[in-house]
This record gives structure tokens, sequence and C-alpha cells, in this order.
């Protein structure tokens, strides 16, 4: 028996085929033992099926069946969070200023170790003394052990551009 | 989010303690200085009774310039405060006047006039403690001094 004739056998217990169709099949399982066998236990399953198949009623109408529904949904859904207390002006401020503050601190060292760095730069240019003078015969002299420098001038101008020392 | 009593007490100590920097740059911008002008000479005394001998810390160091006079004289003292900047002057005789530019960071351009004409410029870091001398010679073997000091 093919695969065919087996869904056609089916379908005739269905009532699904056209009465040529049905009639051939009523022919097929007349003659055919293993026909007739297929057709006696679809036939014996779908009256088993039958009475497991009942139809369930609601007690209740639909439109309050869904009621309930939703109802169970909004119920299960989060819960809004309680408003914040409010917080005075001094508490508000208090909180912007505290990390202000710090933020401030931070930028001051930082200008204040950028500008202590320039001066030791600075410090380090104007180790030697610069001079713009008149005169191309200005002396100078350093005595770094007493922090002292002298810067001879020609002024009033006269013979003697140098300083009078006693050590040369 | 509460904030501890502990958080206010550092704020407090942080704005106190940004104050007192920001007091300290500017007490640090300002400079305070004496200007002198010294007459130096050979002689033991000073033909003018007014001028008195320099004190012994500038003394010690016109001495350690190894110059040929001896004695040192204070014709004329000024002291001025000079700001960040800022320029001043300091007259010390009818001929001679400084002026004192604080170029911060403890640099000063000192500009020397002698009778009104400018006779020198010298920009140098004048830290507390040291001096800054220019000079020259004057009649009778003697010599002009101008020395430019930090204050205390």
């Amino acid at each position: 028996m093919t695969t065919e004739q087996q869904l056609k056998l089916q379908a005739f217990l269905d009532g699904e085929l056209p009465e040529g169709e049905a009639r051939d099949v009523a022919a097929l399982i007349a003659r055919d033992p293993e026909a007739a066998k297929l057709h006696a236990e679809l036939k014996n399953t779908r009256q088993a099926l039958k009475g497991a198949d009942a139809g369930m009623t609601l007690p209740e109408s639909r439109e309050f069946f869904w009621s309930k529904i939703k109802r169970e949904i909004e119920r299960a859904a989060p819960v809004a969070e309680p408003e914040p207390e409010p917080v005075s002006v001094f508490v508000t401020l208090r909180r912007l200023f505290v990390p202000l503050s710090a933020v401030a601190a931070l930028v001051i060292i930082g200008v204040i170790a950028t500008k202590q760095f320039n001066s030791t730069a600075d410090a380090a240019a104007t180790q030697g003394t610069v001079t713009e003078l008149a005169d191309a015969g200005a002396v100078t002299y350093h005595n770094y052990e007493t922090g002292t420098t002298l810067v001879w001038l020609s002024y009033p101008a006269d013979d003697s551009t140098q300083p009078k020392t006693t050590v040369q | 989010m509460k904030i501890k009593p502990v958080s206010t007490r550092w704020f407090w100590l942080l704005v106190m303690l940004l104050c007192l920097g920001a007091t300290a740059a500017t007490a640090r911008a300002e400079m305070k200085l004496e200007a002198q002008l010294i007459w130096g000479t050979s002689d033991d005394v000073t033909a003018d009774p007014l001028h008195k001998p320099v004190d012994a810390d500038v003394a010690a160091k016109l001495k350690s310039l190894h110059l040929q006079w001896k004695n040192f004289f204070v014709v004329e003292s000024k002291q001025f405060t000079v700001a960040k900047d800022d320029t001043q002057s300091a007259k010390l005789s009818k001929d001679c006047e400084v002026k004192v530019k604080n170029l911060g960071h403890g640099d000063v351009e000192m500009t020397i006039l002698g009778r009104g004409k400018e006779i020198g410029k010298i920009k140098q870091s004048l830290p507390k403690g040291e001096l800054l001398v220019t000079g020259g010679n004057a009649e009778n073997s003697t010599a002009w001094f101008v020395a430019l000091k930090q204050l205390e």
C-alpha cells in the first residue's frame, strides 16, 4: 500500500474526497485487507479522540476574563520610585562647592607649579646679568659667594673706565 | 546622599588654604627694595658729616668685590615697593636717579640716570640677601655706587 493510498484513505475517512475517488477508496478497502485494517485503525483513533476534544466553556464572560488578566498585569508592574525629599539650598550648594573646591585647588596647584617651573627657568635665564649700556667699556663682576654683582660704568666719562681694584 | 560633618570641615579648611595661598601669591608679587647712593673713598673720614658708613652687610659685600676704596659712606638711601610689572623711581641726588622695574619672579630691571640721561640698564635676578651694585669713578680718586637690595 502506497503512501498516496494511505493519505487518500485518511481523506476518505474525513469525508474530503470527491464522489468518484471515494468510490475507488471504498473498493480498495473492500478488496485489500491491509487497507481495511488501516481504515479500521484510523476510524477507532478518530472515535477515541472525539471524546477527549470536548470544548471548554468559561464560567465568566470573555470581557470579564480579560479584565482580570489586565488587572494582574498592572499589579505586577514595577512600583514608581517615591518622590525624593526636598533638599535645602545650602546642602545643594555644599554638594556643588566641595568638588568644585577640589578642582580649583588642583588648578591652583598646577598654576603655582607651572609658575615655579617658569620662575626656575627664568632665574636660570637671568643668572647672568643682562646690561644695556651706553658705553661698551662697562665691566660686570659677580661674587657668587656673597651674592654681590658689580656693574662698573665709565660715567662720568674719563680716562679710567675700569674699576680700581686691589685684586685682579 | 548625606554629607558627613567631616566634609564640611574639609571644605572650610580648603577655603582657608586657598585664601592664604592667594594672599601669599600677592605678597610675593611685590618687591620691597632699598636703593642707596654710596660714596667710596680711601679716606677714613667723610667731608660731609651727614654721610654715614654703610651698614655692615653692605660693607662686607662691597669689600668682597676687592675694590681699592676702603670706606663706603651712604649719601642717600630710599626705600620703595614695586608691584609686578611696575616701575618706581628714586632720586638719590640732584644728578643721580634710579628706576627699578619689577619683572616678576624676583627679577629686576635697574636703570641708572645721570643728569637725566640714561647711562645704563641692568636686568638681573635679585633674591633677598643679594646686592646689585653699579658704580663709576668720581673726583679725587673716589667712586660713586648705587646699590640695590631687597628688604626683608
